[in-house]
């Protein structure tokens, strides 16, 4: 047994025992000493990455490592990294501790990279309920929030079907191949097809692409601002590192093409025209994530390793992109009245300089500015679609990004252009907080103008 | 030499840096000055030394930036770019010395416009691609703010306006970019960025007209080409004064230069394809827009027009595939940087002295500021082409040059031409003469307003005293245009 390909999910594991151990004699009080222990435990299975000998095999095959894998899991360490660093506060500003906050990001996190390196989709059903479960327990951890319950609820219920729906399918992967490990099985007969259907739909589901995106405005609008940037990059990162790896077994499908382009469509022109309809900052940027949604599944559409390398570029950098505006929104929450509706936001510039100027950075980046590498993304991507035959597709994303500079431009508008009426005791932003927006927006500029930094490393 | 252009591109950036971390209003104000005076200079001194003789682009600079992606940073000058880039520097060491007196948010307003300098230069001399589009983009966000920020009562409405259409544009422009330079990678085998690298390529006509199409798309609404213009005549009357110089004199010409830097010298079958759509565009640009700009009684708002309307002149010359024609609509490109940009600053001057664009509040007023009265004669003759003036070498080489391929479009623009001079009149009459429609009220309270100040004149004097050295002896300037316009015709 080969344990050392293992090794960041040990030490995760690890982690989670002790910080669950500590949290058993822990009060209140040792909160924050629970997330700084949390942080060096995300820490030490990022730098664990680097000692992991790949490609490489385990577990019976079930659990496979190679460098594409390995660059994921550091990503989403870094994420869930950030967003400890950013949630600390939020939630002693709010009087919201619980000392469980501390290990169930990590569950998240341990969950998605396991997800990362399943060969088999059973390991991969477990990892993905891993990370689900834990989830609907950070959206729904908050005190005397009504909302929050509710969007727990909801994300619950939805992602319920969407479990169903997988485990469905792998039985019918099951029933057509005779296992459960991934295999290039090359043969198209209707169970099969089935199985791709409904695998292809749970993870639409749980990215929220359209028509399985209901539960995200909703959820997004109801959890807690930070928990939101967490679900909207981390899990992301980690569903299109797996999509790229599924996409050697399905890609020979003639329907894989047609599903996808359907997916992706959908999502990109249903979220970009109902967004501008949204007064709620955070629902809008929920909408935003369905529209990028649509924007990676065109990633998908063929098996062409450039193409693939643009998407995961991509949706590499916006997930620190939408964690960083997410961290923005939760900074200014702590403002008494603070809703998120558009005209809370009048006149940040004013109040707040630094944060309404790092918004507008990530806002720019959304709708594909340069130099912000979410644009390296868009234009890498326009090259892979060429690249593969698919014009038309390429110029529907064209259509989509113009659309959607619109309801960007409104909450730049409101931060900038406008004056503010209500007057709010001013916002301090906390050295977590700020830690995780200057990493999020240096990686955002940064890989703009060198993007061969993190390109290079995507070796597909 | 060749750092001496990268030197001129970054200063500003740099500039833009230190203000940003400085806050202090009068040395946000001298430095920017100070800095794009060097950056004139400097400019001033690489079109001096310029070889019109040898072909080819000079002063380059080029390394890897993006390996893995075939992107270099290169930047070069032809003949064409080294013009727009004197005048470019030019408008911007005016509308610097113009903002003098801005209060508002001054060391904002001044971070911006020299990122925007940066911007402007750079698209200009970029040889690559993505450092092309990198410019490209990156003059959006500033002026998007310019306008939004310190613009009249809609202001948000037109920033949104222009950053939408000019974003629409360049996503088109973007996907254009993308499909050649993946041909190119699936022809060689190597993806490259680079220009010189495509220039060398014949492509298929059905790429060659998709994505002549695609670029077309992008550069016409930055030009802008009826019927993608609306955008304009509100972006200028809302931005303020040295929001709009910079736009009608530099920005709208990036659209121009794409056509000519890019559209013909890559696309050469697909552009003679589309002379006769380009024709049209351009004629209904030159007459339905001189008209529109008869019909305003806003005095910004006529010149944005008849702005649109010279640009119609200028694409006109770019497609003739004539060298006059070209070397015209390029000399055109620059006089009318010149021209309009001395247009806005009166505008924007008697907004400054009365408060008011609309010609029913204006008369009168060669009695109460006739220095200015002076200078906007000056300026108006200048942007109609008047001899003397660089205008009116330019539009004499565009009609030369069409006359001998195309009589008839060129018969139809010069009489769209003759119309300049009615729309210019016209107005000049209503602003400064025609004195006793007004109240006596108004010309009460206009017995003290002050005429131009030391920092307004050095500025009118330095954009007179160009148009009119390139009216006067525009040998050398030619020259200098041509080296370009031989490669774009593949003489």
């Amino acid at each position: 047994m080969n344990w050392n390909v293992l090794l960041p999910e040990l030490t995760l594991s690890l982690g989670i025992l002790i910080l669950f151990l500590l949290d058993l004699f822990a009060s209140k009080k040792h909160y924050r000493a629970l997330v700084y222990a949390s942080i060096l435990v995300v820490f030490a299975s990022f730098l664990s990455v680097f000692f992991v000998e790949h490609p490489a095999r385990s577990f019976f095959n079930l659990f496979e490592v190679n460098s594409v894998n390995l660059l994921g899991k550091a990503i989403i360490y870094v994420l869930t990294g950030l967003f400890l660093f950013a949630m600390q506060d939020y939630y002693e500003r709010k009087d919201s501790v619980y000392t469980e906050l501390s290990y169930i990001p990590l569950l998240t996190a341990l969950g998605l990279s396991m997800v990362l390196s399943s060969a088999n989709f059973l390991i991969l059903f477990l990892s993905i309920e891993l990370a689900s479960i834990s989830m609907y327990l950070m959206v729904s951890l908050a005190r005397n929030e009504y909302s929050s319950k509710e969007a727990g609820f909801k994300y619950l219920i939805i992602g319920a079907v969407g479990t169903s729906m997988f485990a469905l399918g792998s039985a019918f992967y099951y029933a057509s191949t005779g296992s459960l490990f991934f295999s290039e099985y090359r043969d198209e007969n209707t169970l099969f097809l089935l199985s791709m259907l409904l695998l292809l739909s749970a993870i639409a589901l749980k990215a929220s692409a359209v028509p399985y995106h209901f539960w995200t405005p909703d959820v997004y609008e109801g959890a807690p601002t930070p928990v939101t940037g967490y679900i909207s990059s981390a899990p992301k990162v980690a569903l299109y590192f797996l999509m790229v790896h599924l996409l050697f077994y399905f890609h020979h499908l003639k329907q894989w093409l047609l599903l996808v382009a359907v997916f992706s469509l959908l999502s990109m022109f249903y979220a970009n025209v109902v967004a501008y309809a949204q007064k709620s900052v955070k629902r809008l940027l929920a909408y935003s994530t369905i529209a990028h949604s649509g924007y990676f599944f065109l990633g998908l559409a063929m098996l062409e390793p450039q193409l693939q390398k643009a998407l995961l570029f991509y949706v590499s950098l916006y997930a620190f992109a939408t964690l960083g505006s997410f961290v923005i929104m939760s900074a200014l929450e702590k403002k008494e009245g603070f809703s998120h509706h558009l005209l809370d936001y009048r006149g940040l510039y004013k109040e707040h300089p630094v944060l309404a100027s790092l918004f507008a950075l990530f806002l720019f980046s959304f709708i594909g500015i340069p130099p912000m590498a979410l644009f390296v993304g868009k234009l890498t991507l326009f090259m892979g679609l060429v690249n593969s035959m698919l014009f038309p597709l390429a110029l529907f994303l064209v259509v989509a990004s113009i659309l959607s500079a619109g309801y960007y431009l409104r909450v730049l508008v409101s931060l900038f252009l406008e004056e503010g009426e209500k007057k709010y005791a001013p916002t301090r932003v906390s050295g977590g907080e700020a830690f995780a927006l200057l990493l999020c927006s240096i990686l955002v500029l940064l890989l703009g103008i060198f993007p061969h930094l993190l390109l290079d490393l995507i070796r597909l | 030499m060749e750092q001496l252009l990268n030197i001129a591109i970054f200063m500003p950036l740099v500039g833009a840096l230190l203000i940003a971390i400085v806050r202090q209003e009068k040395f946000s104000k001298i430095l920017s000055i100070g800095i794009s005076s060097v950056v004139f200079f400097i400019i001033l001194y690489l079109f001096v030394s310029f070889n019109w003789q040898t072909p080819g682009f000079q002063y380059v600079t080029r390394f890897n930036w993006i390996p893995s992606l075939g992107i270099s940073y290169h930047v070069g000058l032809d003949g064409m770019a080294i013009s727009l880039l004197l005048m470019t520097a030019l408008v911007f060491v005016v509308a610097f010395l113009w903002s003098w007196k801005v209060e508002d948010r001054p060391n904002l307003y001044f971070t911006l416009f020299l990122l925007l300098e940066t911007a402007c230069l750079g698209v200009f001399s970029a040889l690559d691609f993505f450092l092309f589009y990198l410019f490209w983009e990156g003059m959006l966000i500033p002026m998007y703010f310019i306008i939004g920020m310190w613009g009249h009562e809609r202001k948000v409405y037109a920033a949104n306006k222009f950053f939408v259409y000019t974003f629409f544009g360049s996503v088109f422009l973007l996907l254009g970019l993308a499909s050649i330079v993946v041909y190119g990678y699936v022809m060689t085998g190597k993806l490259s960025f680079d220009y010189l690298f495509h220039l060398g390529f014949s492509y298929p006509i059905w790429l060659q007209t998709a994505a002549f199409l695609l670029f077309g798309l992008g550069f016409a609404v930055k030009i802008p080409m009826w019927p993608v213009h609306t955008w304009l005549p509100d972006a200028h009357v809302e931005a303020p004064t040295a929001g709009s110089v910079i736009l009608a004199a530099v920005l709208l010409k990036m659209g121009t230069f794409g056509f000519v830097r890019y559209s013909l010298p890559l696309f050469p079958e697909a552009s003679k394809q589309f002379i006769p759509l380009i024709f049209f565009l351009s004629l209904v640009a030159i007459i339905y827009t001189a008209m529109m700009a008869i019909a305003q009684t806003h005095i910004k708002r006529l010149i944005a027009y008849s702005s649109i309307s010279h640009m119609g002149v200028v694409t006109l010359g770019t497609f003739a595939m004539d060298l006059n024609a070209l070397n015209g609509a390029i000399y055109m490109m620059v006089a009318h940087g010149l021209s309009s940009a001395a247009l806005f600053m009166s505008a924007g001057f008697i907004y400054d002295r009365v408060h008011s664009y609309h010609m029913d509040d204006l008369g009168g007023l060669a009695r109460y500021i006739p220095k200015l009265a002076v200078f906007l004669m000056i300026s108006g003759l200048a942007g109609i082409g008047f001899p003397g003036f660089a205008g009116f070498v330019a539009e004499f080489l565009v009609f030369l040059g069409t006359y001998r391929n195309f009589p008839v479009w060129a018969f139809l623009a010069g009489v769209g031409v003759v119309l300049s001079a009615a729309y210019f009149l016209y107005m000049y009459k209503r602003v400064m003469f025609e004195e006793e429609t007004l109240s006596e009220y108004r010309l009460e309270k206009w017995k003290h307003i002050k005429d131009l100040e030391t920092h307004h004149a050095i500025s009118f004097l330095l954009i007179t005293i160009y148009a009119l050295l390139m009216g006067l002896y525009p040998y050398p300037f030619v020259k200098i245009v041509e080296q370009t316009t031989k490669y774009v015709l593949g003489g």
